[in-house]
């Protein structure tokens, strides 16, 4: 459907190594990635967006997380988190 | 009547006798009123008084000694991941997500361009850990008694824990049938009270032993490949007789020494191993345990020369029926039934498990033999003494041999991409590192070279630094005693475990340069594998 047309999309685009997407309970709900690093990924990041996002409301009750980016020596990640899903993208950046 | 004048009220008044003016007021006291308290009666009425006493407390005073002492170890097993299939119960709305996902795409597109166009983070790298600068030895491990016997130590092992490493006493440059005892030897390097003179077991053999191979899963397991081409497997938890399995003496087995043994995950039948063993018989021989501690052949594959796939810059061989020795042997990590093998006849083989063709001479062999061999490789100028296939990419592998020469093959052509000299004296043993993808160690010695670039006798290559001299030489001894041996160890990443014929086992500690990953690693060795020529 559109759905697996808009991830397609993300998928192919320059360096992206992966996809998952997940809903707010940490439960992916698509995925590029075997089911063991799927679930370790969506685990983690879960956890990790939900603290981003207490601290920056801690903080600021005003304010709230919009975009989360993690970069590490091997690769970027991007979170783009929701009220009930949440979108992770793993890119190669070029180099 | 008489009437007054009364000035205080203003009229007359009839005047009255008065009464005498000192009776009105008089002395006197008044006992004064008493008002009872109610509270606290009140309260003490509601009130006991009590009073208690701890009893006394009986003491004794008593001595303890312990008069009997047991040693006791403690292993975990490794534990079975379990993951589940979460594809089966998540009911997801439709039409929720794909508005979500629209809100979201543009702003991950936008992210993504950027990034890819970034600069920002060209040149920055952090350090979390602190930087080792230097390779130092740990441990200098040996076993005084059969250094008294002037027996050399012919292979290591690290157990699958990592704490533990074995070596196999024998000799390797025993050329007649000998009947030398030989040790096989352990020491746990995580243990306080590590005696390096002393090993915490010492396994006699009545064979020479030539290789050993710790199990991948089960620390206490340990196989070892005897020059009489036996093999034995034996149980290091086990105190009093520790041989689990033997092949023993039979028909099947090689006729050869066994020099390289090999633990094959078998994923039919669950967790049991099997063992494979390559000898210069020309035999490759699958083994199973069976009941009453025997091994019993599985599979087997021989190696005869004229089956061996000819390509275009190999000379013709000399008999073609005689058995290809088979010195060693290394599985690919990416594909579990493709192995390379090298012979002594210098070159090294493509093989694969699922073979069927079967061998043209079966050897009186119980279970049928299969020729294994799909590719040849370009030959070295002397004996294979050692291959590796790289855990990092599919088709790359290295090969060494007593021409002193390093071959970097990909598994798709015959010529190797890279060809190192690395020195006149022979090389034993080459490993790739199970960290860095670029990085390999090669074992040398003996030879006759009065004059060499490099004195050392371990190496470390790093494709990353230079691709035509090694990164570091490391001398093991202070003789002229060649290294046969080295092993990495793939739960602490940073030892190095080698042995050299002197007797002694070396534990190196390598600097943080040749564990650490670097960023771009894995690109440099995907072009690397990519410069084939045709």
């Amino acid at each position: 459907a559109e759905v697996e047309e808009t991830l397609k999309r993300i998928q192919a685009h320059k360096g992206v190594a992966a996809t998952i997407v997940i809903n707010a309970e940490g439960i992916p709900i698509r995925t590029t990635l075997d089911n063991s690093t799927t679930v370790q990924y969506a685990g983690l990041l879960h956890q990790l967006t939900m603290k981003a996002r207490s601290t920056v409301r801690d903080i600021d009750p005003q304010n709230d997380l919009t975009f989360l980016r993690i970069r590490s020596k091997k690769h970027e990640i991007m979170v783009a988190p929701d009220k009930e899903y949440l979108l992770i993208v793993i890119q190669n950046p070029c180099e | 009547t008489r009437f007054h004048g009364n000035l205080r009220s203003g009229r007359w008044e009839l005047v009255v006798p008065r009464p005498p003016l000192a009776a009105m007021f008089a002395d006197g006291t008044v006992p004064g009123s008493d008002v009872e308290s109610l509270w606290r009666s009140a309260r003490s009425a509601r009130c006991e008084a009590k009073s208690c006493q701890t009893g006394k407390i009986s003491t004794a005073e008593t001595a303890v000694q312990s008069h009997t002492i047991r040693d006791a170890g403690v292993q975990t097993d490794q534990s079975k991941a379990a993951v589940q299939d979460f594809q089966q119960e998540v009911q997801v709305d439709y039409a929720s997500l794909l508005s979500f996902l629209q809100r979201v795409e543009d702003a991950v597109i936008k992210e993504l361009n950027r990034n890819w166009k970034s600069r920002a983070f060209d040149g920055f790298e952090v350090n979390w850990t602190d930087q080792n600068e230097t390779v130092l030895c740990l441990h200098t491990l040996s076993y005084p008694e059969a250094q008294d016997q002037n027996l050399q130590v012919t292979s290591v092992s690290w157990n699958a824990t990592g704490s533990v490493v074995a070596c196999s006493y024998g000799r390797l440059d025993g050329g007649d049938w000998s009947t030398e005892k030989s040790y096989v030897c352990t020491w746990n390097l995580d243990r306080r009270g590590l005696n390096p003179e002393r090993p915490d077991l010492v396994v006699d053999v009545p064979s020479s032993v030539m290789c050993l191979a710790f199990h991948p899963s089960q620390p206490s397991v340990i196989a070892g490949g005897l020059f009489s081409g036996e093999l034995v497997v034996w149980d290091t938890s086990r105190t009093e007789d520790s041989v689990i399995w033997r092949t023993g003496m039979t028909d099947d087995t090689h006729t050869d020494p066994v020099y390289q043994v090999n633990w094959l995950p078998d994923a039919k039948h669950g967790n049991h191993s099997r063992l494979l063993s390559v000898s210069t018989d020309g035999k490759i021989l699958v083994w199973r345990e069976e009941r009453d501690g025997r091994l019993a052949l599985a599979e087997g594959f021989a190696m005869v020369a004229q089956q061996v796939p000819r390509s275009m810059r190999l000379k013709k061989f000399a008999c073609g029926e005689a058995a290809v020795g088979v010195t060693s042997l290394s599985f690919s990590h990416f594909d579990p039934c493709v192995f390379v093998v090298g012979v002594e006849g210098g070159y090294s083989l493509k093989c694969s498990i699922a073979a069927e063709m079967p061998a043209l001479h079966q050897m009186g062999s119980s279970v049928p033999l299969r020729a294994p061999a799909e590719l040849a490789f370009s030959p070295h100028g002397g004996p294979v003494y050692s291959v590796s296939c790289s855990p990092f990419h599919r088709n790359l592998f290295l090969t060494c041999g007593t021409d002193g020469q390093i071959h970097l093959h990909s598994m798709l052509q015959t010529q190797p991409l890279i060809s190192l000299q690395l020195s006149k004296k022979y090389l034993f043993c080459v490993r790739w590192s199970p960290v860095r993808p670029l990085v390999f160690a090669a074992a040398s010695g003996e030879g006759n070279c009065n004059k060499c670039f490099c004195l050392g006798d371990v190496h470390l290559f790093d494709f990353e630094k230079s691709s035509q001299k090694p990164a570091l030489s490391i001398k093991q001894a202070a003789g002229e005693h060649p290294v046969y041996c080295l092993e990495f160890n793939i739960k602490q990443t940073r030892l190095l475990a080698a042995g050299d014929a002197a007797g002694t086992v070396k534990v190196w500690q390598l600097s943080s340069d040749f564990t650490e990953q670097g960023p771009r690693e894995m690109n440099h060795l995907e072009q690397l594998a990519s410069e084939i020529t045709d």
